[in-house]
């Protein structure tokens, strides 16, 4: 009967729980497909300016698209610091259109980038709202460019939208 | 900067071609301080594996690790100029990929205020892949042994699979590993497997 505090285990048995622990590792949590192109297009960003404090932000929720990054469209949630910003997604054919709300609301700029397809940029109104319509679908990262006091730039990470 | 990304934009060969491993990683961060477009390209092309094992050994599901993932890239993005020292760029990953990854799992965790004494001793929520992908019951308890292993054997062991895998030598000299070897606290991470196996899954 072996116990926790059995820490002798020869070199050979040791090989074979690490082969075992590789064998598993590999199978069954691999990179994921396209994790490295993904993480590539984030940080292909244009005119990140050294003056600009670039903040990368967390999508806090996305229980509407829970299991389905690639999937259906809903509310998600994104938020660095004080700054919380939230998406509605709604198809609209072959595209789709996003809602958002910065809170604190600001008339901050927003660019919608999506791979392959460039980007859309709008500036939110006095209550932080904004609206992009006809966004074409894909991977996609979206950057809230805020001018007041300190110019700062927050940058998400990509979703599947 | 324009001018120095175009005359590099012109040459052939970029500066880490024919480098490897730590000697490759400098280059590629002095190229990208130059404005090398590409050159944190290579890094993210070659350590991605290195931050998702990290990301995930520090308990993240997957969704999440992959959010870190990418955070971490875009935080090598901003402070590509301040890195003291560009042959530790591998070791400013790890900490940095440790550092994200433990912001989000306290913020997921935030809104069941749970002591920090309590969290230490939360038991990984991470969902069991699919079924099908686990064909034997033995590759499931094994599984599940690993996952209820403490966060620093489970990234430990990640990261010697990782180290044992020519292209990821780096690795190996981070963890201040000589090739081939298996120290006192990899063993006793593989000891404490071995245990947990053994006793089966969930005391089944």
């Amino acid at each position: 009967m072996r116990t926790m505090d059995d820490y002798e285990m020869d070199p050979a048995e040791q090989e074979f729980w690490l082969a075992q622990v590789a064998r598993l590792v590999d199978e069954l949590d691999p990179v994921p497909a396209g994790l490295v192109e993904r993480a590539q297009f984030a940080i292909d960003l244009e005119d990140i300016d050294a003056e600009v404090e670039l903040e990368a932000a967390r999508w806090a929720e996305r229980r509407p698209l829970a299991g389905v990054r690639g999937g259906a469209p809903g509310t998600i949630t994104f938020f660095v610091g004080d700054l919380t910003v939230m998406v509605n997604v709604t198809r609209t054919g072959e595209k789709q259109r996003i809602d958002g709300w910065l809170v604190p609301a600001g008339e901050h700029g927003v660019e919608v980038r999506v791979a392959d397809h460039g980007s859309n940029t709008t500036t939110a109104d006095e209550g932080g709202r904004f609206v992009l319509t006809e966004v074409p679908r894909g991977t996609t990262q979206i950057l809230v460019r805020m001018n007041g006091g300190k110019p700062r730039t927050v940058v998400t990470p990509t979703v599947e939208l | 900067m324009g001018a120095v990304t175009e005359l590099h934009a012109t040459r052939t060969n970029p500066p880490w071609e024919g480098l490897e491993g730590t000697e490759r990683h400098a280059a590629c961060v002095i190229a990208a301080r130059e404005g090398h477009r590409g050159a944190l390209d290579v890094l993210v092309a070659e350590l991605t594996p290195l931050v998702w094992h990290i990301a995930r050994g520090a308990g993240l599901d997957r969704s999440a690790a992959e959010d870190v993932a990418q955070t971490v890239w875009l935080a090598l993005l901003r402070h590509v100029d301040a890195i003291a020292e560009p042959r530790a760029v591998v070791g400013w990953l790890i900490t940095t990929t440790r550092r994200e990854a433990k912001r989000t799992r306290q913020r997921s965790t935030t809104h069941v205020e749970l002591s920090p004494e309590v969290q230490e001793h939360v038991p990984s929520t991470e969902p069991m892949p699919e079924a099908e992908a686990l064909r034997t019951e033995r590759d499931r308890t094994l599984w599940s042994a690993f996952h209820r292993l403490d966060q620093r054997c489970q990234e430990l062991l990640r990261l010697t699979v990782l180290a044992g895998r020519a292209e990821y030598k780096v690795v190996a000299e981070v963890l201040r590993m000589p090739h081939g070897s298996i120290g006192p606290t990899r063993g006793r991470c593989l000891t404490a497997l071995r245990a947990l196996y053994d006793n089966g899954d969930g005391g089944r």
